[in-house]
């Protein structure tokens, strides 16, 4: 279980998450909306263990990332997949993917690349495994971020707006990725801005308005008139997101 | 004083003379650049105190004169402490210490230019700061810090020429030397200086062989 319990956040005067409350369970997926600077990154970052938290209280499976000595186990459970992909760019792809395995998991190196391969094949890579990050699209670049993840075998896979920095078409190649992932019961914390393809996936939709969780509800509830849409920030956003 | 004409013996000196400035070139660029990297690390961990220490020494060390660094070893620490001082010490500790304080500048600039958002990436996949330091940070930081560090002991093996002040026998002091004696400065100095831009040339032509190195292994051209 994944637990984002009373969770305040603030940068200076700026509060950014304000007692934001959220449950995930093994196997959920969990599609995070809301404008920008709703604080929908800023969750992600403090479920992490990038940011501290100003107030409340958040654990990966009963580990919690306040505690520096239990970040660590916490960290290993969650994988993180970035918008701006974060890829190392002296390392080739392979070694993008193997660094944490071997270094964190202590995974013996032949085998960590065995994964890694097979990740790599995946997502349709498989004969990119030694160039470097600088070679590939950006598509190409955010699949081998989605691979260093699953890497690490996490329990939850967080992903922050994935593909807000690719155009439609990489959107998509990594869309079906995430789709598979879905359908093969990973478990998605997914902060994004494509709310057609969250209602395809999630098991659940929460909506961020200016640092509080306003909606939290199954996906067809979400969408129903008398169900999120009845929230009047929900409402607007959705008609605004959506062009009809 | 008599004057005489150069003697075959005369290049044997400056070859002498050349040997002291390379000699105290290699000992103070190494010493310089283990203090200078260790001074960095204090910066990279965040060691307080230690750190605004470090950062302290470093701007008082690049923003005074070497010669006044040199005397104030030189003259200044033995009347105070009424130690004795070799001239050779003395250059040893100056330029050593003048070197520290620019190595530790370029490797601070190079490990800031690495984009925090990588070792957030690191981080989050649990890796320990340490095993960030050494797998992301350090290689890249040395790809972008070979450059200026190659230019910085350019420049410090000439200043290594300021230890004659003090009484080192280097290869400017060997000129002076000659020059009396043979009053030709012309053709003194400019061997003399031919000499130097030799010697700065090789390091420069070693540290181009080393940055091509750093960077050869890696196909990442967009830095």
């Amino acid at each position: 279980m994944l637990k984002v319990e009373n969770v305040r956040k603030a940068y200076g005067e700026v509060t950014v998450l304000d007692g934001v409350d959220l449950a995930i369970a093994p196997g959920e997926v969990v599609s995070i909306l809301g404008s920008s600077g709703s604080g929908k990154s800023t969750l992600i970052r403090c479920i992490n263990g990038l940011e501290r938290l100003n107030a409340g209280r958040i654990t990966v499976d009963d580990f919690d990332v306040s505690k520096p000595k239990e970040l660590a186990e916490a960290r290993k459970r969650s994988g993180t997949v970035f918008q701006l992909f974060n890829l190392y760019p002296h390392m080739s792809v392979l070694k993008n993917i193997t660094l944490a395995p071997i270094e964190v998991l202590k995974t013996a190196r032949p085998e960590a690349e065995a994964i890694a391969r097979k990740l790599l094949e995946s997502v349709g890579l498989a004969d990119r495994a030694d160039a470097y990050p600088a070679q590939l699209s950006g598509g190409q670049r955010q699949r081998v971020g989605i691979c260093r993840a699953l890497a690490m075998q996490p329990r939850y896979l967080l992903l922050d707006e994935v593909t807000s920095a690719l155009d439609p078409e990489m959107t998509a190649e990594v869309l079906a990725i995430l789709a598979k992932l879905a359908a093969q019961g990973t478990t998605m914390l997914f902060v994004t801005h494509e709310i057609e393809f969250a209602r395809e996936i999630s098991d659940r939709i929460v909506f961020l308005d200016k640092g509080r969780l306003v909606v939290d509800l199954p996906t067809d509830r979400f969408f129903a008139a008398d169900g999120g849409r009845a929230q009047p920030r929900v409402a607007q956003f959705l008609s605004r997101m959506r062009k009809d | 004083m008599r004057f005489s004409d150069f003697t075959s013996y005369d290049l044997i000196l400056l070859a002498q003379g050349l040997g002291t400035n390379i000699a105290l070139f290699l000992v103070t660029s190494l010493i310089g650049l283990l203090i200078g990297l260790s001074w960095a690390l204090v910066r990279f961990y965040r060691v307080p105190v230690l750190a605004q220490i470090v950062t302290f020494l470093s701007e008082l060390l690049k923003n005074s004169p070497v010669l006044v660094q040199l005397f104030l070893v030189f003259f200044g620490l033995p009347a105070l402490l009424h130690i004795r001082v070799t001239p050779v010490t003395a250059a040893t500790i100056t330029l050593s210490a003048n070197t520290a304080a620019f190595v530790y500048v370029i490797a601070v600039s190079a490990i800031e230019a690495i984009e925090r958002e990588q070792v957030e990436a690191a981080r989050v996949f649990g890796l320990t700061r340490w095993q960030v330091l050494r797998h992301i940070v350090a290689p890249q930081a040395a790809a972008f810090a070979v450059g200026p560090l190659v230019a910085l002991m350019v420049n410090q093996l000439q200043v290594t020429s300021l230890i004659s002040v003090i009484g080192v026998v280097d290869l400017t002091k060997i000129g002076h030397i000659l020059n009396m004696r043979t009053l030709k400065p012309f053709v003194v100095w400019t061997a003399v200086g031919l000499l130097y831009y030799g010697a700065a040339k090789l390091v420069a032509l070693l540290g181009e062989r080393l940055e091509t190195r750093l960077r050869a292994h890696s196909a990442w051209r967009g830095l």
